[in-house]
């Protein structure tokens, strides 16, 4: 093959005459942007745009009343124990439903644009997510989860972008790093972590491509939340570093980004430290990585101060680990450390184990976060400080 | 070339696939030759032409890369993408065609690096007008290299020789440039396996191996790998031919951190002769103990580091310098019971902040853990008690 060091510009075609001054430059390039919009058009499908004004499309609340295909959510008060219950119109959501070969997603009565994914989006969280009378939280976790996935397929088919993108992200975001709280340690069939991880990654994902243009008053908390999900990821992070200045030197990605070195320097007492001063939400964020973090902290302890006379008291570890002496104690046992009678840890490097998979449940150690919560409702937790 | 007719042009190529003159076939088909700046042969719909002289595929292959031309005469890096896409799907039905022979293997990796080429300049384009998401056209053309990359690796049949394998090393590289562009680097790992189990794996050019190499240690050094990493970049750097000065550098700006984290710091000559000083005061810094000089060292140079994508790695440098520091404290005590306060002091004199004696106990906890200090802490007399037989071992003897 060929060794020449030829130049890597390939053509010398005539250049196009520059613009002189801004205006000019910005009406020249509306100019080909109409032009290349139309050419588009000629060449493409025009991107479908909804014309359906109400959370679910008149078409399918007929079709799944009459299929008694009704959530009991949607279903008119009074009728749920019919033999055909009736569907209650300002409660019915456009339900998802996986693209097929055959099936027309774009018909425009069927997709709700923007403002109505907005409405949409408030009505779970308002009337769904904060509702204290609905109850067992999984089923409104699985309703919301599912209408949401909706509405974010609405998105795609009508191309959404922008602040209307980040409008509907930002809650479900929020929606789905609460539920990855509240619904922790819950069996398996009734919620499965992995998928809520795997729709909240693609969400984030997207929110931040939005991110990368225009101006949006949240960016900082949705960075410093990212960061935290994905505590250790060096993708995250490197992400965040080329972050525009203001964004990155803000208290919430300041805190992430510190957290997040805490734990590259492998320093879970700092760590730790730093996690005490996240609010509820972003305690919701890691709380998934508290239990490697503690772990952590045990194994280097069992190396530091693995000696004969080792007394170390056991309020303190659980000071630094941020739970009560008993839990600790309980956290300690699980992991091969020798806790004596007078509330004494001995460390030792031989003696520490991993604990058996499964053995240790997360949910008791949730005080750390739990605490943080107080009177917050999930409505304002969803919505944000709004 | 910059004037010869349609004609004359599809004669050339004719003759060229007659003759398997891969070579030259090669630099008719290539965009740094210059018959792409011929108007002559800017066409915008040369497939009758192309019917007439060349054999299916060599006819499409061709009429794309013809209209190509033309596209990136008007700039349009778009739609020389999607052409440019074409003219390898073309190629590769030829090439498939051709029966425990290789003389086409010019020819691929021209339009292979054209691929590539025009799918950032596409997606620069679009970025621009504010549409387009970075990676989705560059993620395509690394699939089709990926087919192209599976014909060369599957021909088991030909002798070496005439083995379609010699391609396999270009494709390697030219895909791991797409996976660390789009950040995806989990991808690569299929690929530096099949290199490693095949047995051409020291007998491609030098510039392609040092460019593998140079690639497989960057992975390496993002995966944690520092001995591998130091390995395969050593590599590199040092059959890279001297007159790349540009790639050196490149090679370097890797190499460096990972021999700093494996104890090993570059002399003041290096970093000038490369053009790298931003690295001098982070290697006095790491080397001295000195936190207060290494933040203000990384800080100074955030912008380079980040862009580089080393930030991370030369941040982790705070473990060794720790380790430097505390090591001064131990030679200034003179005792092998050192208070945890002395730490801390020192600690706060670097102007750490916010730090605190239960802090320092996990860094020092840390260090024991790593090998870099043989010793313990005793919590009840609040000292660190070090081996009385080298308690601070040589970073390299630990790493």
């Amino acid at each position: 093959m060929s060794t020449r060091r030829a130049p890597r510009r390939i053509f010398t075609s005539q250049k196009r005459g520059q613009p002189v001054g801004r205006g000019w430059r910005l009406n020249q390039e509306q100019q080909r942007e109409v032009q290349e919009e139309k050419e588009g058009e000629r060449r493409h499908d025009a991107v479908p745009r909804g014309t359906c004004m109400s959370m679910c499309p008149t078409r399918e609340i007929h079709d799944r009343e009459a299929q008694s295909r009704l959530h009991h959510f949607e279903m008119l008060a009074g009728t749920e124990r019919d033999r055909r219950p009736r569907a209650d119109p300002s409660r019915m959501v456009k339900e998802y439903s996986r693209p097929a070969a055959g099936k027309d997603s774009t018909r425009p009565s069927d997709l709700r644009p923007p403002a109505v994914l907005q409405k949409t989006v408030s009505f779970l969280i308002d009337d769904i997510a904060a509702s204290g009378d609905l109850q067992p939280w999984t089923e409104v976790y699985d309703f919301i989860f599912d209408r949401l996935r909706s509405v974010r397929q609405d998105m795609i088919i009508q191309r959404v972008s922008g602040r209307d993108c980040v409008a509907v992200l930002e809650p479900t975001v929020r929606f789905l790093l609460y539920s990855s709280y509240r619904l922790c340690g819950e069996p398996l069939r009734r919620y499965d972590p992995r998928i809520n991880d795997t729709h909240l990654q693609e969400s984030l994902s997207w929110l931040m491509d939005c991110y990368a243009r225009g101006q949006h008053p949240n960016q900082e908390e949705f960075q410093a939340l990212s960061l935290l999900y994905n505590l250790g990821s060096a993708r995250a992070m490197q992400h965040s570093l080329e972050l525009p200045a203001h964004v990155r030197s803000s208290p919430a990605v300041s805190l992430a980004l510190a957290i997040n070195r805490a734990f590259l320097e492998r320093n879970p007492v700092r760590l730790l430290r730093l996690a005490g001063r996240l609010d509820f939400l972003q305690s919701c964020a890691l709380h998934r990585h508290l239990g490697a973090c503690r772990r952590d902290l045990l194994l280097l302890y069992s190396h530091g101060h693995s000696s004969r006379n080792c007394r170390f008291p056991l309020p303190r570890l659980a000071r630094l680990l941020g739970l009560d002496d008993p839990l600790a104690s309980q956290l300690c046992l699980a992991h091969g450390v020798e806790v004596s009678q007078d509330a004494v840890v001995v460390f030792s490097k031989a003696s520490f184990v991993e604990p058996e998979p499964g053995e240790l449940r997360c949910p008791p150690f949730h005080g750390l976060v739990e605490q943080k919560q107080r009177e917050r409702s999930v409505r304002s937790i969803i919505h944000g400080r709004a | 070339m910059a004037h010869i007719t349609i004609n004359q042009y599809l004669q050339q190529i004719y003759e060229a696939i007659d003759n398997r003159e891969g070579s030259f076939c090669a630099e008719l088909l290539s965009f740094k030759h210059p018959h792409v700046a011929n108007p002559r042969l800017q066409l915008s719909s040369p497939e009758e032409k192309c019917q007439q002289v060349l054999e299916p595929p060599y006819d499409e292959m061709v009429a794309a890369h013809l209209r190509c031309t033309f596209a990136v005469a008007n700039h349009d890096f778009v739609e020389a993408y999607k052409l440019q896409t074409l003219v390898v799907q073309s190629f590769l039905k030829a090439f498939q065609s051709h029966k425990e022979e290789n003389w086409a293997l010019p020819v691929m990796f021209v339009v292979a690096l054209d691929l590539r080429i025009f799918a950032n300049n596409a997606e620069q384009q679009l970025l621009k007008k504010g549409k387009g998401k970075v990676g989705d056209m560059l993620e395509k053309a690394a699939e089709l290299l990926m087919s192209c990359f599976r014909v060369c690796a599957s021909d088991n049949r030909a002798s070496i020789d005439d083995s379609k394998k010699w391609g396999m090393l270009f494709l390697i590289n030219q895909l791991f440039k797409i996976y660390f562009k789009i950040n995806k680097l989990h991808l690569c790992k299929p690929l530096i396996r099949a290199i490693d189990s095949s047995n051409l794996k020291d007998e491609y050019t030098m510039a392609q191996r040092v460019t593998y190499k140079y690639y497989v240690g960057r992975k390496a050094m993002f995966d944690s790998d520092y001995n591998p990493a130091e390995e395969y970049l050593s590599f590199s750097f040092q059959h890279c031919h001297r007159s790349s000065q540009k790639n050196k550098r490149m090679i370097l700006i890797y190499l460096l951190p990972v021999k700093m984290l494996l104890g090993h710091m570059p002399t003041h000559q290096l970093l000038r002769k490369y053009d790298l000083m931003q690295f001098s005061d982070v290697t006095k810094a790491v080397s001295e103990g000195n936190l207060l000089l290494l933040n203000e060292a990384l800080a100074k140079h955030e912008t380079f580091f980040i862009r580089c994508g080393i930030f991370l790695i030369l941040e982790k440098l705070k473990i060794i310098t720790y380790r430097n520091l505390f090591k001064k404290v131990y030679h200034l005590l003179k005792t092998h019971q050192l208070p945890l306060d002395a730490f801390l002091v020192a600690l706060k004199m670097m102007r750490v902040e916010e730090v605190d004696i239960d802090e320092v106990q996990c860094m020092l906890a840390n260090l024991i853990c790593l090998g870099h200090i043989k010793g313990y802490i005793s919590h009840q007399h609040q000292k660190l008690v070090v081996s009385k037989q080298n308690p601070f071992p040589s970073i390299s003897s630990v790493s």
